[in-house]
């Protein structure tokens, strides 16, 4: 990977990959994740997206796109931690697989930029029109039953920390918003932020380099850093938390605290643990909640990285909740006692080396990975973190197994159910 | 096993495929510069193959609704009671299965020991072993996936949908059954689905990524069990679908946000497989860009009127006896989307396509066409499903170049037909 500083605040990598037929490019703009500005910047890329000097306005925007063979274009907020980034996304076939020789990537780069540093949506009609739809994706959230359910699970378990928001923000926020507001919002931040730009496939990054430095050696930033992530504390003692909604299946999302920050070498043999617990068909969660009780479809487990959480999640029936929540915590008892057969300990570590390695045969992956690792301030490459997980040991499993805790259950259940 | 060669000049994609005297159909596709490796190893046998008569037998065989799917969660027991995730576990394989209408397939990604791992995948696909006991337990597993099912609005909202379109056709019932359907199935019903549709002469292989084909062939041939391929085909018995839609409306009640719409046209220009599906394919892939796309006059006006959000998007499925169009989203109103897309079918039908637009939209096709490939995973999943239509997805270019203006233009008016236009809506609670 290159790495190229634009200026105090601008940061572009090049992973070159030619192997693949396309080349995409990720625009990550850092921001601290609070309450104060996260809806604005949950609203800020739809609008941004909708048109700028280059294309003026959506329909042009499409059209340019579709020209480029199709090109593809998205925008979403992430919540890494305590660092709620604002994203665009651009990708197009490489530019040796366009029939009439054009120049696909450049051209990508151009509508990137533009967005970037020149959109002019800003009007009462377009914000209007966006904040409903960042009020529907609000509402939405409830769609999906495991998302909610672990989605809820956090915000009691983190009432009170800026992590409790969603990347979403809220209904109240989104309405107080206007098309003058969100335009200071974009003017402040643009010019205050961290913006990491990750290209990944075949492009003379030369040329790109001059063309963002053309672009913003004009504007005015004021040095800006990555925020920082506080890691969770727990509220002593387990919070039980209960939803009743018109649903067919339970869903049993159950949050820990596992005091491991993500930069600590404790991290890695936490995501041994975590690969064992619950990380596929291999794990114990699948292998007992699953295959042995036959109580669920789905039990699986996921860690927060930068807070040092780690949610449990089981669609099940209402009556089971107290199987499946015993037996899940029995198999985290299990790894503290360092039960772990040898086989349950190589899959575990195989299953997250194949996932690291697998990394390398997906542009958008690579980009979140190099992401994810300057986010938590460790710069492993792939082959490294292969390395450092190899070198994990059972001992180092059940070590830091020890520090789980569990802190907050949450039960989405039907309305009839008692 | 004699392999043969092709390769693209133009996205300079290679094949190595063969048959075997099992019948099995072997193709391998290397990817040199990848880390990791695919194999997919699929039957031509879905959820709408539930009733068939067997090679060799003149009665027809009629199980229950579901039994595809319930068979492939069957074929992870093993006869020596070891685990099948355990083995791959071993050489680093990730594994998975799943079952559509049309086809049922296992396969994983590896980025270590490809032969180790294809040699488990050969093995346990053909070792059948079912006890009554065994049968019974998956009950419980299958109940869950199918509660989890009755909660998703997606989910829903589609199978209301193929319900809207079909009066008799097998693709509108439920993939996984009902809990009532697999309550009847038995360890014998089993067997006898698995000795009919899990013969190697139903079946293909697909193998992509960082191998050596040569090498990956061999594994394959030591890894056949049984070499009886079937001397006739095996008779699938489907019912005989009216062009007639069975409904134009259907709406259900759960717990969602905002309504969710699905709505589309019957396809009834079908009963062909091969080159001529893959151009009606094309075909239909452009139209519904033109229409439907976020450059298309619809999209601009539906979206500034607050009638549909980013959630919007369409979809053409086909097999060689049914396909549809559907176009799916969230929306307040969503009659008024509906009554939209019937208004700008009928001016289009007036005023004929823009050429401009079927231009412009041939060059994404191309685009995506190109993309395909990237993905190891999806373009062999592409590679099989096109397979088992008799398509050689490495005919595409030809058919992509082959298709003009003007069979757009008609494949639009044989399509877009109010009377097979049907809508399913999920509302809130």
């Amino acid at each position: 990977m290159d790495s190229i500083k634009i200026n105090s605040n601008i940061n572009l990598y090049y992973i070159p990959m030619t192997k693949m037929k396309t080349t995409t490019v990720g625009v990550y703009i850092h921001r601290p994740l609070c309450e104060k500005e996260v809806s604005a910047n949950a609203l800020l890329p739809y609008v941004m997206k909708r048109s700028c000097k280059l294309c003026p306005d959506s329909e042009s925007v499409s059209k340019y796109m579709e020209n480029l063979y199709g090109a593809r274009t998205a925008a979403c907020t992430m919540k890494l931690g305590d660092d709620h980034i604002i994203h665009f996304g651009f990708e197009t076939i490489s530019d040796k697989y366009a029939p009439d020789s054009a120049k696909l990537v450049a051209d990508i780069a151009e509508l990137m930029l533009s967005i970037l540093f020149e959109p002019t949506a800003f009007t009462g009609d377009i914000v209007g029109l966006e904040k409903k739809n960042a009020c529907d994706r609000i509402m939405a959230e409830m769609n999906d039953k495991a998302v909610y359910a672990m989605h809820r699970c956090g915000e009691e378990m983190c009432k009170g920390d800026s992590f409790a928001l969603s990347m979403l923000g809220t209904v109240d926020g989104i309405n107080a918003i206007d098309a003058e507001s969100l335009k200071k919002h974009y003017n402040k931040i643009i010019t205050s932020s961290v913006i990491d730009i990750y290209i990944c496939g075949d492009t003379n990054i030369k040329a790109l380099t001059e063309k963002i430095k053309t672009y913003t050696d004009k504007i005015a930033f004021r040095e800006a850093c990555i925020p920082k992530s506080e890691i969770f504390n727990g509220n002593g003692g387990v919070k039980k938390v209960t939803d009743k909604m018109d649903v067919a299946q339970g869903k049993l999302c159950m949050g820990f605290k596992t005091g491991v920050k993500a930069n600590e070498n404790d991290y890695i043999s936490f995501m041994v643990l975590a690969s064992i617990y619950g990380g596929g068909a291999h794990s114990k969660l699948f292998n007992n909640v699953r295959e042995k009780l036959s109580l669920c479809y789905y039990a699986s487990c996921s860690l927060v990285k930068n807070k040092g959480i780690m949610f449990v999640n089981a669609g099940i029936e209402f009556r089971n909740f107290q199987k499946a929540y015993d037996e899940i915590l029995a198999q985290l008892e299990a790894i503290k006692n360092g039960e772990i057969s040898e086989q349950e300990f190589t899959s575990g570590v195989k299953s997250i080396e194949n996932d690291f390695e697998s990394y390398k045969d997906n542009q958008r992956m690579m980009q979140v990975y190099y992401l994810n690792q300057k986010v938590s301030g460790t710069d492993y490459d792939i082959d490294t973190m292969k390395e450092r997980i190899g070198k994990v040991t059972l001992k180092d499993v059940t070590r830091v197994a020890k520090n789980v805790e569990l802190d907050t259950v949450y039960f989405l259940t039907g309305k009839e159910e008692a | 096993m004699e392999l043969k060669f092709v390769k693209s000049d133009i996205t300079g994609e290679e094949l190595y495929y063969g048959k075997h005297s099992s019948g099995l159909g072997v193709y391998i596709i290397p990817k040199k510069d990848y880390s990791k490796a695919y194999a997919i190893f699929g039957t031509r046998y879905g959820s709408v193959d539930s009733k068939f008569v067997v090679p060799g037998e003149s009665g027809l065989t009629e199980v229950p609704d579901g039994i595809a799917h319930y068979l492939e969660h069957k074929m992870f027991d093993q006869p020596d009671g070891s685990n099948v995730f355990d083995k791959f576990a071993k050489y680093g394989g990730n594994a998975n299965a799943f079952t559509s209408f049309n086809m049922t397939a296992y396969l994983f990604s590896a980025t270590q020991d490809i032969e180790k791992n294809i040699e488990t995948l050969m093995d346990y696909v053909q070792s059948p072993y079912f006890t009554e006991e065994s049968v019974r337990k998956e009950q419980g597993i299958i109940g869950q996936e199918i509660r989890m099912y009755d909660d998703n609005g997606g989910w829903r909202v589609f199978f209301n949908f193929l319900e809207c379109l079909y009066q008799e056709h097998p693709v509108k019932k439920d993939i996984a059954g009902t809990v009532e359907s697999i309550s009847r199935i038995t360890p014998e019903y089993l067997y006898k689905c698995y000795n009919t549709f899990y013969n190697l002469s139903n079946m293909s292989i697909v193998v992509a990524g960082n191998v050596d084909p040569v090498k990956i062939a061999k594994v394959i041939e030591s890894g056949v069990k049984k070499n009886e391929p079937f001397d006739e085909e095996i008779r699938k018995v489907y019912p005989n679908e009216p062009d007639e839609i069975a409904k134009a409306y259907t709406e259900q009640k759960l717990s969602v946000a905002m309504p969710m719409f699905m709505l589309g046209f019957k396809d009834t220009d079908t009963g062909y497989s091969g080159k001529r599906l893959l151009k009606k394919s094309i075909e239909m892939n452009i139209i519904l860009k033109m229409l439907f796309g976020k450059s298309s006059r619809l999209y601009k006006d539906l979206y500034e009127k607050g009638l549909i959000n980013n959630s919007f998007s369409f979809e053409y499925t086909m097999q060689p006896d049914y396909a549809f169009t559907a176009i799916d989203g969230e929306s307040s109103d969503p009659k008024a989307v509906y009554d939209a897309v019937i208004n700008e079918v009928d001016r289009i039908r007036n005023e004929g396509l823009s050429k401009d637009d079927f231009e412009r939209i041939k060059k994404v096709i191309w685009g995506d066409y190109i993309r395909s490939h990237n993905d190891i995973e999806d373009y062999a999943g592409t590679f099989m499903r096109m397979l088992f239509m008799d398509i050689d997805y490495f005919n595409f270019i030809d058919a992509y170049k082959s298709v003009t203006f003007e069979d757009v233009q008609a494949r639009f008016d044989n399509h877009f037909v109010k009377e097979r236009g049907a809508l399913s809506v999920v509302n809130p609670v």
